[in-house]
């Protein structure tokens, strides 16, 4: 598809006291960053979350995602399945083309 | 990289509170993990939730909980006893049998128990104390390759080991989760069992784990992963398979008795010989809903409906200030608080506010020139901003700067020369008739040795100076930090002085003096927060763009730092040379007052105060410089509840400094983003100390430090009781207790509100950290729209009107 690079991307959303351990999960799996976004608001198994708060991080939704090859995927995606099976929080799997491939790598 | 077992280590770690160093001591809720969850379940072995029996019944006994306090208990933890049944031919509610059953059924209190010392935990402890103290005589070799790998290189040379197992060290694997992975073959763990296992090992030094969970985060030099691959590496060398789990299970009703004895003990009790069988089948029906494990939570219940019944009995509704107020004083939403603007408020003219002690001003704060920095901002936040100070007067700052340094080389000469191998021979020999004669001056005439000292070295605090708070933050953010803290406390005037006055504790040789300053600022002296809140109000851009937000603040209010002294209970007015000539009387008029109110304050305060006599001031604020004292004051000893509201709710009421006290002005927030703020955050630092006294106070060996006088400090990251063994988490016993008895009567945070019921509705429902403390009944929460409407509580599923101890009349 127009000479880009097919890679695996994560997107996880846990409490923001949870996001260390997931950070830690994605550096660890080789991927060379991540996106994190703080404070996202919305609504799901746990009901409403309002978002960002003015005085409090510790509180609040984070986004984490990151972009990885298909080969280091499988591993880090069961990693993050293993934490998420006792807390609360959830991952979103889907393929993207990326169209400097060495970045990821 | 062994990502699963990664990710099995973080799962097991996960319901694991992070542990502070005891330098920024902050407050926790150390069963937070258990938050999403009902407070009833969060008992886990060696912990417990309830006080005991005799004491709930001595409570019964003296009238701090009486019949309508059990009764509204009951009707909130069981709402299905209801009704009337007939016993021996008298009608009785089912309540009333289900008290009688509440006074007389035994049941075994549950006891805290003491922490278990294995080899293993022994050893293990020396050996993160020795890689993770800051200060230690001799560094650690190889702590740059991370413990695990630190630990398998020395270990092979420790002589705590046996000989073989040293050899098998040498052929550990180099990285640890591979270590750990081995391990957990050697040791014959299944699959389905290394999360349980992993979690049973990380119930072992829970201090140490802790603390190193907060360090993972906030450093990185240690990781649970690294310490679980030494555990459970020396475990399976050792041979060490089935460990005990630490900590013996203690059963909340280890010996319970037969519902049908109950119920005819019950039964005989109201209708004597009359109670037939049925009699007593009716009544074994209504104490079946009501087993006896759940009877120390509804006495625990009871206990805190009473206190709630009488706080809110208290509350009035005074009138606003009409005319301008001459001064204002705003201080932390700290429960000490309340005392000193009680006396103040005597003062005509002068209004007081509460507000979070770090004013709404988050920063990393350093003196001028200074060798590190503090996080002075709440544990919620991460310092972005970095906060300092220009010397008004820059040749004398230099001047100054340069004996503080000569002063601090020689410090760390004798420092050096104390703690040297050979050294200390010869050092003593030197200089020990001074330190010994500064040693007597210091216990004998504690005040007079800091006045001499504080001659002799003047601190950088006395240096005349601005904080920079312009090159911390953009005008717009300055702006808008003013515009948050005016609408959250509901400020409609200003008067000519307005004093912004944090706070800070004083002690000497107290390892746990951050736990005395301000919660709001990371466990640090508030006043640099007040100075650059201050600053900003001061600041005419910020007030012209306050202005366009319909904000005025009068070009004659000024705006000055203070801090309040928790020992001593002085207001000391900062950056005094920043106060204009037109302003020097009101300086005056201020300092005059909380003179007096200090006064008065001591003299309360040593009431409460172990040992302090009231006709003594001078000696309870003595403890300040007292280096033998191990109750400098009490802290938040006692905090029990949060009121949100306006000062009209509590302004001439005695409130015992329980109370933390967060000024509220629904008309300034018609959206309830303040109030959302506040309940966000100002509330759940509220909550974390609340919990931090609740369970340190019941449950001293495990949850709270123990006794301070058999402490010792592990460089500033915490504390050992004797000389090895666990970090110490909590609070001392000297913050909670007193010989065998409570100092703090250990409840649940009680928090009222005044503001629109749907408002604050509306704010739970989208805050699932709210959700979870209030559905859980780790708080509970009372509110009413305005003084003229009745009070209502939250319950999971919607507000009901106040329950009937609310209503009744109380001895």
């Amino acid at each position: 598809m127009n000479n880009l690079t097919q890679m695996t991307r994560l997107e996880v959303v846990v409490p923001a006291r949870d996001a260390p351990a997931i950070r830690e999960l994605i550096t660890s799996a080789g991927a060379t960053g991540y996106t994190s976004v703080s404070g996202v608001s919305g609504i799901g198994h746990h009901g409403q979350h309002s978002g960002a708060l003015l005085f409090n991080e510790y509180d609040t939704l984070t986004m984490l995602i990151t972009v990885l090859p298909p080969a280091n995927a499988g591993e880090l995606i069961d990693a993050v399945q293993q934490l998420l099976s006792t807390s609360s929080g959830v991952m979103f799997v889907s393929d993207t083309y990326v169209s400097r491939p060495d970045y990821f790598q | 990289m062994n990502l699963i077992l990664r990710a099995q280590v973080a799962t097991a770690a996960h319901d694991i509170v992070p542990s502070w160093p005891v330098e920024s001591f902050i407050a926790v809720n150390p069963l937070a993990g258990h938050e999403p969850r009902p407070f009833e379940t969060a008992a886990t072995p060696g912990v417990i939730l309830t006080r005991s029996r005799d004491s709930y019944l001595a409570d019964a006994d003296r009238g701090r909980i009486v019949d309508a306090d059990l009764e509204a208990a009951l009707v909130e933890r069981v709402p299905e006893l209801a009704g009337q049944l007939t016993i021996g031919g008298k009608s009785v509610s089912a309540l009333s049998v289900a008290i009688l059953d509440l006074k007389t059924t035994q049941w075994n209190s549950p006891a805290a128990a003491e922490p278990s010392a294995l080899w293993l935990d022994e050893y293990l402890a020396s050996w993160v104390s020795s890689y993770l103290n800051p200060d230690p005589l001799w560094a650690m070799p190889h702590k740059q390759h991370g413990f695990y790998r630190a630990w398998r290189t020395l270990a092979r040379r420790d002589p705590a080991l046996p000989r073989t197992a040293r050899r098998t060290v040498v052929e550990l694997p180099v990285e640890p989760d591979a270590a750990l992975a081995w391990a957990l073959v050697k040791l014959g763990v299944p699959a389905e069992a290394v999360m349980q296992t992993l979690r049973t090992e990380l119930q072992h030094l829970p201090g140490w784990v802790g603390h190193i969970k907060w360090r993972a985060e906030k450093i990185g030099d240690i990781d649970l992963l690294s310490y679980l691959g030494v555990r459970l590496t020396l475990q399976a060398i050792l041979g060490l398979t089935g460990l005990p789990s630490p900590r013996g299970v203690v059963g909340a009703d280890e010996t319970p008795s037969a519902l049908w004895h109950r119920a005819e003990h019950v039964a005989r009790s109201i209708g004597g010989s009359r109670a037939d069988r049925d009699d007593i089948a009716a009544v074994s029906r209504v104490l079946a809903t009501h087993p006896v494990p759940d009877h120390a939570l509804t006495w625990q219940k009871a206990y805190e409906l009473h206190y709630l019944a009488t706080l809110v009995d208290t509350l009035r509704d005074t009138d606003p200030f009409t005319l301008r107020p001459q001064l204002q004083l705003v201080m932390c939403i700290d429960p000490r608080s309340e005392g000193m603007r009680r006396h103040v408020e005597v003062l005509p003219g002068l209004e007081t506010f509460g507000f979070a002690g770090f004013f709404g001003v988050p920063v990393r704060f350093s003196r001028y020139k200074a060798r590190g920095a503090i996080n002075s901002l709440p544990a919620l936040l991460t310092a972005r901003h970095h906060l300092t100070e220009h010397p008004t007067h820059p040749a004398t700052a230099e001047d100054h700067i340069m004996r503080g340094r000569t002063r601090d080389a020689l410090r760390r000469s004798t420092h050096r020369a104390d703690s040297g191998t050979v050294t200390p021979f010869a050092f003593a020999e030197v200089s020990g008739w001074l330190y010994g004669a500064i040693s007597v001056l210091r216990t004998l005439a504690p005040t007079m040795q800091a006045r001499i000292h504080q001659f002799l070295t003047p601190a950088t605090a006395t240096l005349p100076s601005d904080v920079t708070v312009a090159e911390a933050f953009t005008l717009d953010e300055r702006a808008a930090m003013a515009e948050t803290a005016v609408r959250m406390m509901g400020i409609t005037q200003f008067a000519p002085l307005v004093v912004l006055a944090g706070h800070a504790s004083e002690s000497m040789n107290n390892l746990y003096q951050s736990a005395l300053d301000c919660g709001a600022c990371g466990g640090n002296p508030g006043a640099a927060n007040a100075r650059a809140s201050a600053a900003i109000f001061n600041d005419p851009a910020v007030r012209a763009l306050l202005a366009a937000r319909g904000i005025d603040i009068p070009p004659d209010s000024f705006f000055i730092a203070a801090e309040h002294n928790t020992v001593t209970d002085a207001v000391t007015l900062l950056d005094q040379h920043l106060i204009p000539q037109s302003h020097v009387d009101a300086a005056d008029t201020f300092d005059r007052a909380q003179h007096t109110a200090a006064k008065m304050l001591l003299r309360e305060r040593a009431q409460d105060l172990p040992g302090a006599s009231p006709h003594s001031p001078a000696r309870v604020q003595g403890r300040a410089h007292d280096w033998a004292e191990v109750y400098p004051e009490l802290g938040l000893a006692g905090n029990a509840a949060m009121i949100i509201g306006p000062r009209q709710m509590t302004r001439g009421v005695n409130l015992d400094r329980r109370v933390f006290l967060h000024s509220y002005q629904t008309e300034l927030d018609l959206d309830g983003a303040a109030l959302e703020t506040i309940m966000t955050a100002p509330l759940i630092v509220a909550q974390w100390i609340n919990h931090q006294y609740y369970f340190s106070a019941l449950n001293p060996a495990t949850l709270g430090a123990g006794t301070k006088t058999i402490h010792n400090a592990v460089g500033t990251i915490g504390v050992l009781a004797g000389h090895a063994g666990d970090l110490r988490r909590g609070l001392p016993w000297q913050s909670v207790g007193l010989g065998d008895q409570l100092l703090h009567e250990p409840m649940r945070l009680t928090v009222i509100i005044q503001a629109p019921l749907g408002s604050i509705g509306r704010i739970v429902s989208g805050n699932q950290v709210l959700r979870n403390l209030l559905d859980n009944d780790w708080i509970t929460l009372t509110a009413r729209t305005d003084p003229a409407a009745p009070w209502h509580r939250y319950t999971p599923y919607g507000w009901t009107t106040t329950p009937t101890a609310l209503k009744g009349t109380r001895p």
